[in-house]
């Protein structure tokens, strides 16, 4: 069980991340003043400020309900089955180092938090702890569906911030290192979502009863909230 | 004179009006022919701060970037070259048009050319309320206090950025609440106290996000009513009116924050009894 321990490489704590992603804008600044002319950087739009907004308020919005829900399902699920401690342990870990960045990248762009906050909280305990209670099919079952809504969510706003540098390089203008790092960011997270997902369908996802009203409503539940975190 | 339908008159016919905005000088005289408003401008400069035109933020909080250059700003040239020399004139004529015509003279534009600013005289409020906002992040503060001393610190620079103007807030007060201006006044009222927040190193991305700002935006509206009608030397009874309510929402938040603690732990302790009593939760 060494691939998912506390000693992963994949586990990226706070300070390794800042270390990460200062690294990475040094390394930038260095290369566009070895460019024979610098180009340069072109204002926000009033869109794409407001785009930016909503994506990290609903990414903070959502790690926090990912933390809540491991939380919640850590107690019942390794009372039954200890061996799946590591495992949830190292789920949750990973969860906690993004809301983490998150929270860091909201105070530092001045973004709003969600306001529904205290709902998402109560929401996510209650989903995980029920999940949980049912076994650890339906938990696993839930991770399936409340990842493949994230990873999916993840892969919008990449290629949403792909667009608006491509548009940006096209017209000539430079790219600001804090959307490069903010990319590579989305890019590791989303691989880290995924990778929970694929630990939750090696751990029996497919077998909860009934599988199909679970996971449809799970998703369901999972784009509704982010809908309402984009606005709120 | 109805300024509202003038001014709408007078931007409408922008486009060929641009003659209106030719500076003065470049035609009629120089601004050096009229010795009294020149002098007046250097007379109350020293008392009235200004800020650097460029720097002036639109009232929105969304994304704030680091690497690309900032949004443009809220008043075209012309309106900031109008609106800082008018601004200059507020502690002798107050938020009239009276200040914004000689700031118009003095920037050297036609009198008739402050038509073109959108909201007449709001218009000058709202420089104020922005330059002054924008002027904080100059405030010194000291290195490594706690957070409620550098909120107060900075709250209180603010108030006092109102005191060169002080006789004539009130009024400026009575316009910002009239109906069309209010959601801009409070708007400008929110992100001021997002500043302050900002400014004083609060990172909390939990609720209190919101208990804060809200909380700050009615003491610091409530310590401006009371500033208009404190006289004491260095406006100290304002600095301790502040104190009293930045401390009293402090204990509330404190108390909140402390039955939200005892609420949790109590409801952890009673499912962890459940669970060592067996039950599959």
């Amino acid at each position: 069980m060494s691939e998912y321990g506390p000693t992963s490489s994949t586990t990226c704590s706070p300070a390794q991340n800042r270390r990460s992603q200062s690294s990475s804008s040094t390394t930038s600044t260095t290369s566009s003043t070895t460019e024979s002319q610098p180009r340069p950087l072109k204002p926000l739009t009033p869109s794409q400020r407001a785009f930016l907004s909503s994506a990290l308020r609903v990414n903070q919005a959502g790690e926090l309900a990912a933390t809540l829900i491991y939380t919640a399902q850590t107690p019942p699920i390794v009372a039954r089955e200890p061996h799946l401690g590591p495992l949830m342990r190292h789920m949750y870990d990973q969860e906690a180092g993004h809301l983490t960045t998150f929270n860091q990248l909201i105070a530092k762009h001045r973004v709003r938090p969600t306001a529904l906050y205290p709902l998402w909280s109560v929401l996510a305990t209650g989903l995980g702890w029920s999940t949980a209670v049912l076994g650890r099919e339906a938990a696993m079952a839930c991770t399936e569906a409340v990842e493949t809504e994230i990873g999916g969510h993840y892969n919008a706003q990449i290629r949403q911030l792909l667009e608006m540098v491509a548009e940006w390089e096209a017209d000539g203008y430079a790219v600001g290192s804090e959307f490069t790092d903010l990319i590579d960011t989305l890019r590791r997270i989303r691989d880290e979502e995924l990778e929970h997902l694929d630990h939750a369908i090696n751990h029996d996802a497919k077998k909860a009863q009934p599988y199909w009203l679970l996971t449809s409503a799970i998703r369901a539940g999972c784009r509704g909230a982010i809908w309402v975190s984009e606005k709120v | 004179m109805r300024p509202q339908a003038l001014s709408r008159t007078a931007a409408s016919a922008a486009a060929g009006a641009s003659w209106l905005l030719t500076p003065r000088a470049a035609w009629t005289r120089t601004p050096a022919a009229t010795p009294s408003t020149s002098s007046s401008i250097t007379s109350t400069s020293t008392t009235t701060r200004r800020a650097q035109p460029n720097l002036i933020q639109p009232t929105s909080r969304a994304y704030h970037a680091y690497t690309h250059p900032a949004p443009p700003p809220p008043f075209s040239p012309i309106e900031t070259a109008i609106l800082s020399a008018a601004y200059t004139h507020v502690p002798t004529h107050g938020f009239s048009r009276t200040s914004l015509a000689l700031g118009a003279r003095s920037a050297g534009y036609l009198d008739i050319s402050t038509n073109l600013l959108p909201d007449g005289v709001f218009s000058l409020i709202k420089y104020h309320l922005l330059s002054q906002r924008e002027l904080l992040s100059t405030t010194p503060l000291p290195p490594s206090p706690p957070l409620s001393s550098r909120v107060e610190l900075l709250t209180f620079t603010r108030l006092l950025a109102n005191a060169p103007v002080l006789p004539h807030l009130q009024s400026a007060l009575a316009i910002m609440a009239q109906p069309s201006y209010i959601p801009t006044s409070l708007a400008e009222l929110a992100v001021l106290a997002d500043e302050i927040l900002y400014l004083a190193g609060d990172v909390a991305v939990d609720p209190t996000w919101y208990t804060k700002r809200a909380s700050l935006s009615a003491i610091y509206a409530a310590s401006e009513l009371f500033m208009t009608n404190d006289s004491s030397t260095g406006f100290r009874d304002t600095r301790a009116f502040l104190g009293r309510r930045l401390g009293e929402a402090e204990e509330l938040g404190g108390a909140v924050r402390s039955v939200g603690e005892w609420v949790g732990f109590n409801a952890k302790a009673g499912v962890n009894v459940l669970r060592s009593w067996g039950a599959p939760i």
